[in-house]
Parts: C-alpha cells; structure tokens; sequence
C-alpha cells in the first residue's frame, strides 16, 4: 500500500514537469524564434516622357491607389519679409479652386467620391497628395494634376487663408509647449531662413501675385518626384501620368536660388518666457548635423541611448526613478538638406525647473565622458536592426519612402546598407560622436513658465534674457 | 448633362459593398473557455503582427474614492511581475509590503490637513525614500519595454478611456510568441513595483495635459459640468487630490477585480497563421481562470432642465464648446446622430465649415464629434475658435443658426449619399494597416458588443431619412439639453 502511494507521488511530480514541457511555456529572457522572412521591399522607378522620375508598387489588397508628388521648394526660399508665404501658397493651392474650377466646386466633387487631393509646403519640400478609390481614380487625378500644375488661387480664398493664419498667430502664446517648440528653433537658427517665423506683418504682407510667382518659380514637372501605390494597371497608370505631364517646351531654366548652411556658433543662451503655469516648459539644444556624415550611424545609436527611448538615460532618470516629469527626451533631427538640430525636452512642476535642467544637462554631459556600456549599444543596436522591417509597413510607405531618399540625395544602397552600418558602430564611435555634436555648455536654454514659483532663480544658469511675448496685434 | 451622367454612373457603382463584405469574411473570432475573446485577421503585407488587448474597464467604472486608478493601473502594469523586472522577488516582497505600510500611514497623515503632525509627516517621507532606494536594489527597469524592443517591437504603449484600457504592440511575426508570453504572465503575475515614484508621473502627467493647457483645461471642467451624476463627467487621470490619494493596495484591488480573462477582448492583426495563433494563445493565457464581471454602471445622468454655462478666465484666446446629452453607440437615435455629425462637421463640404468658416468667416477651426466615452449615455460636442474680431457669442449663434435649420428642413439625398460614399472608403481604408484594425476591432467589440458594428455600419446609417434627422434635432438640440463652455481671455474685461 505504501509503495502504490509512493508511486502516485512520484506520478503527480513527475506529471508536472512534463505539462510544463508540453505547454512550452517559454521564458521571455531567453526564448528563441524562428527566422523572419525578409527582403526589403523595392519600388520601380520609371521615368515619364517629360523627364519627371515615377516610382511604382501595385498592390491590389486595397481597391484604392495613393499618390504622392514631392516638389523642390520650402520656406527656405521665401523672403523674410514675406515669412508664411510658402505655407500660405500650400495651403491657397488646394483651397482656392483650380483649372477653373470654383473652390466649392472642386470640394464637392472630390468629397462625393470620397477622394481626397491635399497639398502644402513645409520647410524644404512641396507635395501634392491624392487617395481615392481605384474606380474614381481618373477623375481624382485630374484634379490632382491642377491643383498641381493649375491652381486658381481664387482671392476669397486667399483673404480666409492669410485671415486664418492671423488667428493662429493671435493663438500662438496660448499654450506654453507651443512658445517653448517655436523659441527653441528661433535661437537655434537665429540669421538663417529655418529660425524665421510668420508675423503679423509679413502675412499681411504677402499677395495675391506673391502666391503665383511662388506656385509657378517651383511647380513645374521638372522639379518634383512622383511615388504611386495601390490597385492600379501599371500601363493603363503609365499612359495616363504621360498625358497628364506632358513635356514643357517652353520652359525657362529651372532656378533654385542657393540657400547658404546656417552658421556653426556655440554659444549658450538662457532664454525665459513668462506664462501663469503650475509645470515649467524646458527646451535645450543646439545645431546638430546632416546625413552627409559618416557619423551619421554612431548619432542614430547615441540618440536612442539618451534620449530616444523609453529606456533612455534622460527618461530613465528624470521620469522613472526620479518622477519629475511625464514627458522626457532628446532628439538629433538629422538634416537633409541643411545641418539639423539636437533639441532635449521636458516639463517638470514649477519648484523643480531648475533641478532638472540640471540633471538633464548631466546626464547629457556625462555621455561626452564616458563610453556606453554594453548592454545599452546591444539594446540600441538590436531594437534599430529589429524594427527595421517598420519602414516597410505599407505600399505607400514604402514608395514614398524611395522617392524621397531621390528627392534628398541618400546615396545608393542607403537601405540595403543601413543595418550593417548600424551593426558596426562601436562604443568608442559612440563617444567620438558625443564629443564632436554635444555641447551642453553652449546649449541655448528655453524655459517657459512662472519663475516666482521655481526652486532657485534662472540666473544661477546664465544671463538671461526674457522673451517677449506680446503680439502687438496691428488694428 | 455630362455631370449628371457622372453622377447617376458614380451612384449605382456606390451601391456594392465589397468592402464590408470582405471584413465579414475575414476576420476569425474565437472565444476561450476562461471567456477571454479572440479576433484575428490574416494580413500578409508585411511580416509584422500588431496586438492589441483591450479589457472592459475605465475610468467610468472607477468609485469615487478610487478615481484615476484605471488609468495610474495602466501606468503600473510596465513595471513586470514576479519574474520580469526583478533580480529577486522574493527578496523584494517585503521590502514592498513596508513600502506601502508607510506610504499608507503618510497619506493618512497628509488628509488630516491643518491637524496633521509635520514631524510625523517628515519622517515617513525619510522612511518612505529610505525604503525606495532599498527596493530599488533589486528592480530590472522597465524589462518589458527592454525585452519587446530587443525584439523589434514598436508602438509599445497602453491608453485608458471612460470606457476601457487598451494594451498594444507590433512585432515583426516571427516574435509573436514573446507577446503571449509576457503579457499572459503581466495578467497573471504583474507586480505594481516603483508604484509613489509612478504616482508622481501622473502628477506630471496632468499639470502637462490638463492644468497647464487651457483649451484641455476647459474641456476638463465642460465634461464635468456636463454630468451631474454619471462618472463620465469625472477625468480619466482624476483631479490631483485623486491622484494623491491613490495607494498600491487601491490600484491592486482593481487590478485583481477586472483585469480577468473574460473581461479582455484581444485583437492580433497582420501576418499569421490563425490556426496556429489559437493554439498558441490558448497554451498561454487557456489556463488563466475566469473572473468577476464588471457590474455595469447604474448612475444614470437625469434629464438637464436648462442651459449650463461653464466660463474659464485663461491667459489664452477665447474658445467655444457645446454639448448635447444623446443616447450611447449602437442606439437607433445614435446612427441619426452620425449622419448629423457628418453633415455638420465632416470636411470642406460640411455645414459648419462652408457657412460658418468660408461664408461668413467667424472661426477657423470647428469641429463636431462624440464625447467623452460611449458604452453610455454622451454628448453631442461641437468645438470651435472664434475668429477675431468675432466673439463667442456670434460664433455660438451660428451654430445654434445651423442646428435649428436641421429642425426644420430636410436634408437633400445628395448629402445623405456623400455620406455614404465616404463610409465606404473609410471601410477600405480600415483594412490598410494592422494597428488600426486591430484597434477598431478592439474597440466596437468593447463598446456595441460586437466588432460587427463596422460591417453594420453602413447598412445602419442608409436607413436614416430626412424625416430622422429633423426628429432627433427638434428632440436633443434643445435649450435645456444645452451645455456651453467658452474661455475668456484674462484681463479682457469682458
């Protein structure tokens, strides 16, 4: 009898590892997988009879095809007295009807079809989007193609766009975030066409005919890259961009004026907004670098380590073991065209403003020092090699992405290379970055918020220099 | 005459319905017998998978002595388990169990206010910090987010509503795995580790998003003033002295009431085998046992008899909120409120913006939707910003100017059709990426009962007439129904 009991015990245990063997509940620290099945996706590149290059991927998951034309122009090459103007021509170019169409016209048709056709200008690119179902495709290009090549730029529109953007001017101190994100940038490139904000006067300013020079200097199909997706005909697609970007005979010589790099000066600034405000707005940075450098890989790791992360040094300290912050981070902006910037961020309650300025500061510091440790390049190195494949995610994503790596010059193979060159920064190329592109004494400061409420004065940072945030809204 | 054609052409094309169709077809539910609830789609785009969990408890279901825990929980449930997250957890439990005897009698001692003992005060706060740093020995930081991004893991992220909790990653497919085993083990297992540090984030969290953002701050104390006895009206983070007063053991106690495998609706959307995804979730999450239901709520908000007006004197340019109290999702006066909110509110062809924006020129921005949660009774919101030199007060007439027009002229087939066509494109769309899927899914499985809602939808909103549409204006766009909240900018003497 005892025996039998013995060995019903021995069942019992011995049928427990053996369910857990079955189950193959695995254990998250050390589980393996089996190997992905990956190539990196690519898009045909054709180029139209008039020169404009088209990249291609069918896809016909969806019935809906996406378009996208990428436009050499920005703000950059607006006058500062006219600051707004690129964003204002992106906005009238939509908006105020085209190839003759009225602007409500044109709204009409497109919302009945539920397509969409969008346009805007940002700081060093133009683009005119379109997504629509496959089968009002024709109709939605067509409109696409004015209000790229032909927009009307009504003067009604032009009024309730500039009036529109007199609003958000009036609106732009509201939120202390948004005074901080503006004022960082403008201390940044301060003398340089990417630190000038619109104002009251120059989008008063601006014209009618200024948003036609503008349109017809930079629209033109010498001068964009087109990216198409979606459930289409690749020759029935062909034959209709064909007709509807025709060779330009006359055209005078395309003339992109030259927009020089802003100027490289360390020099570290404390810069103070006034707002009634229970948390404090900090902003620090300064220039930063472009893709044209081979660092490039060693900041893209540097980046993730500090503060690009949810396991960053900044957000690990400041937010996590400290609980200073909810919101906290850095991040080198690599420039495409122009040197980018290095901006850290957070907002902390009022009594703690200047503790974490300081902290942050350290914690930036101390990666100049000292090389990274192991397990923070492994980490980095394997999240960017890993989660590579989410570049890839979508036809659309993927065709634009091509198009745009052309529009800003990345060499061949920039892709297909990016992991191995990720996978071979070293810890001492990591530290070689930090030294070259980070300098906290220089870092131009912003902080927006109530300094009667912060733990110690600003002053014990620098000089510092108040903003001054009145409108002076014209009558 | 051609653009007549068009038009005829174009309708009888709207008339298909392949895309709902498809979405019927395609997803694969499967219910588990602890009652967790399975939805998967097969997506072969890319070899990525986006998973989402979503339980059935939010801030609406929180007590009044529990407020903003939902949300602080979300926070909480990063920090690991038992196993993930520590170096020693048995080490670490009792130094956690001080952490929280002292924090209790620290919070105790703050709500006696003016009468509490400020050396008592001091050294409980020396031996909480002491006890912290001792905890803090044997913490893996954030071991979740460390082993998901390692793996390629992206959008790792969680977010708490009036109505529920949502939980999401993507992965590259081939780590699927890794999600089932570390948050079948986060269900089963969390520990709410680093937890006063955590309260603090949210501290910070809502002097971010709430006190130190006006037009957020507004929207705070517009909902609130909306419901007089329904928790809608309280914020999902909770007010600060909630937050204050929230401990471990509260935040526990919720945690092992609802977060039950039949409370969690689970969404996994993108490259998979939908076989093989069963198998592997039921070898997972199969044995986890089944919990309490979340009782429903049985606040009910009583009739408003008369316009509220909520003013906010701010150091920022004036704004405008309206609301209407409506009947909850997936109710019949709830599909009529769709079609207005897309007639009045949706794109350059919507009422508000070609009357109120390009017509006449009052505000810039307007806006019409839904809020603040909808497995119950909400309201019918319309935003905007006055256009200077226009005040609130014209802004909000024309608005009332439209409203009333719905009260009494019927809308035109044409407008009830773009509606429809747009829905059509917007189920096209859905299917596009597997993150928004899977939160759509989530989502209607949640709030109407079934993700069946979407291929509904369409069907649902075609039936809503004209005659619909004055009924539910003349009913719900009343005086009394009506809850204004606007700023005032400081100092303007107005």
């Amino acid at each position: 009898m005892k025996r039998l009991i013995i060995i019903i015990c021995l069942l019992v245990t011995s049928i427990a590892p053996a369910l857990g063997a079955d189950q193959h509940l695995a254990n998250p620290r050390t589980m393996k997988f089996p190997e992905l099945n990956f190539q990196i996706p690519t898009a045909e590149r054709v180029v139209l009879e008039c020169g404009m290059p088209v990249y291609l991927l069918r896809d016909t998951e969806l019935p809906i095809i996406n378009m996208t034309a990428m436009v050499r122009t920005g703000s950059v090459y607006e006058a500062v007295a006219k600051s707004g103007l690129a964003g204002m021509t992106g906005i009238v170019m939509r908006s105020g009807g085209a190839g003759g169409a009225a602007p409500e016209k044109m709204d009409d048709e497109l919302e009945f079809m539920a397509s969409a056709v969008e346009s805007g200008i940002d700081s060093d690119m133009g683009t005119v989007s379109l997504t629509s179902l496959k089968k009002n495709f024709s109709r939605t290009l067509q409109i696409f193609t004015d209000v790229l090549l032909r927009p009307d730029f009504s003067e009604k529109r032009v009024e309730i766009a500039r009036s529109q953007m007199i609003e958000n001017l009036r609106r732009q101190n509201d939120d202390p975030k948004e005074i901080a994100d503006r004022e960082i940038i403008r201390a940044i490139y301060a003398g340089h066409p990417l630190g000038e904000v619109a104002t009251f006067g120059s989008v008063s300013s601006i014209t009618r005919q200024d948003l036609i020079d503008f349109h017809r200097r930079y629209f033109r199909v010498d001068n964009m890259i087109l990216a198409v997706s979606g459930d289409f005909d690749r020759s029935e697609l062909l034959a209709k961009l064909n007709s509807a970007f025709p060779p330009e005979k006359n055209h005078s010589t395309l003339l992109l004026p030259e927009v020089p790099q802003p100027r490289q000066k360390f020099q570290g600034e404390v810069l103070y907004g006034r707002k009634d405000a229970s948390q404090t707005v900090i902003r620090m940075g300064h220039l930063g670098l472009s893709k044209d450098t081979p660092d490039l890989y060693a900041v893209r790791l540097l980046d993730y380590i500090l503060g690009g992360s949810f396991t960053s040094r900044l957000t690990m300290e400041i937010r996590t073991n400290l609980g200073l912050a909810y919101s906290v981070g850095s991040r080198f902006d690599i420039g495409r065209r122009f040197t980018g910037s290095f901006i850290a961020e957070t907002e902390t309650k009022a009594g703690s403003t200047v503790k974490t300025i300081g902290l942050m500061k350290d914690i930036i510091t101390r990666l100049t020092k000292e090389p990274v440790s192991d397990g923070e390049l492994n980490a980095a190195r394997e999240y960017m090699i890993n989660s590579f494949i989410f570049g890839f995610i979508s036809p659309a994503s993927i065709v634009t992405q091509r198009a745009r790596l052309e529009y800003y010059g990345y060499p061949d193979g920039y892709l297909e290379k990016y992991r191995d060159n990720i996978a071979r920064v070293t810890k001492m190329d990591i530290l070689n970055a930090a030294r070259k592109y980070l300098h906290p004494d220089a870092f131009k400061l912003v902080v927006v918020g109530d300094a009667a409420k912060f733990d110690r004065p600003l002053s014990t940072l620098g000089n510092v220099k108040e903003l001054d945030l009145t409108l002076n809204i014209p009558e | 005459m051609k653009q007549i054609l068009l038009v005829v052409t174009l309708l009888a094309l709207f008339a298909t319905g392949i895309q709902a169709a498809d979405l019927e077809n395609r997803v694969v539910e499967h219910t588990m017998k602890n009652g967790m609830k399975l939805l998967m789609v097969e997506r072969h785009t890319s070899p990525t998978v986006s998973a989402w969990i979503r339980f059935r408890v939010g801030s609406v279901d929180e007590r009044s002595d529990e407020r903003g825990v939902a949300h602080l929980l979300e926070h909480m449930l990063f920090k690991g388990t038992t196993t993930l997250g520590t170096t020693d957890y048995a080490a670490e439990k009792p130094v956690l169990d001080r952490i929280e005897e002292v924090a209790q009698a620290l919070t105790a001692e703050k709500t006696r206010g003016k009468r509490a003992d400020t050396e008592k005060i001091s050294r409980l706060e020396k031996q909480l910090a002491a006890l912290e740093a001792d905890a803090a020995k044997y913490v893996i930081k954030d071991e979740f987010f460390e082993l998901y991004s390692k793996n390629g893991g992206t959008g790792y992220n969680a977010f708490t509503s009036r109505d529920g909790t949502t939980y999401l990653i993507s992965l590259p497919s081939n780590k699927l795995e890794l999600w089932a085993a570390i948050e079948s083990d986060r269900l089963q297992n969390a520990v709410l580790r680093e937890f006063y540090t955590e309260r603090s984030v949210v501290m910070e969290e809502r002097r971010r998003s709430y006190d130190a953002a006006p037009e957020s701050k507004l929207w705070e104390t517009f909902v609130a003033s909306s419901f007089l006895a329904h928790p809608y009206g309280q914020p999902t983070i909770g007010w600060m002295s909630d937050i204050e007063n929230l401990t471990r053991s509260k935040a526990e106690k919720f945690f092992h009431s609802y977060y039950a495998p039949n409370n969690a609706i689970v969404a996994i959307v993108g490259d998979i085998d939908t076989k093989k995804t069963i198998a592997m979730v039921e070898r997972y999450f199969g044995a986890i046992k089944p919990g309490k239901e979340l009782p429903p709520v049985t606040a009910v908000e009583p009739p408003q008899a008369g316009q509220r007006r909520i003013e906010l004197i701010a150091d920022a340019e004036p704004t405008l909120i309206m609301g209407f109290h409506k009947p909850a999702i997936d109710t019949p006066d709830d599909y009529v409120f769709d079609v207005i909110s897309m007639i009045l509110g949706s794109g350059r062809t919507s009422r508000f913006y070609k009357k109120l924006v390009i017509e006449k020129q009052l505000t810039s921005d307007i806006g019409a939707f839904d809020a603040p949660g909808n497995r119950y009774p909400n309201l019918f919101v319309v935003s905007a910003n006055p256009r200077a030199p226009h005040t609130v007060k014209e802004v909000e007439d024309g608005i009332h100017a439209e409203l009333d027009l719905l009260k009494t002229t019927p809308v035109t087939e044409r407008d009830l059709q773009r509606i429809l066509n747009n829905i059509e494109y917007d189920e096209a769309r859905r299917m596009g990426t597997n993150g928004g899927l899977a939160h759509n899914l989530t989502e209607y499985e949640a709030t109407t009962g079934s993700w069946r809602y979407m291929t509904e939808h369409r069907r649902k909103i075609a039936s809503v007439t004209p005659a619909d549409i004055m009924r539910v204006a003349r009913a719900y766009f009343t005086r009394e129904n009506c809850t204004v909240g606007f700023i005032t900018k400081k100092g303007s003497g107005k």
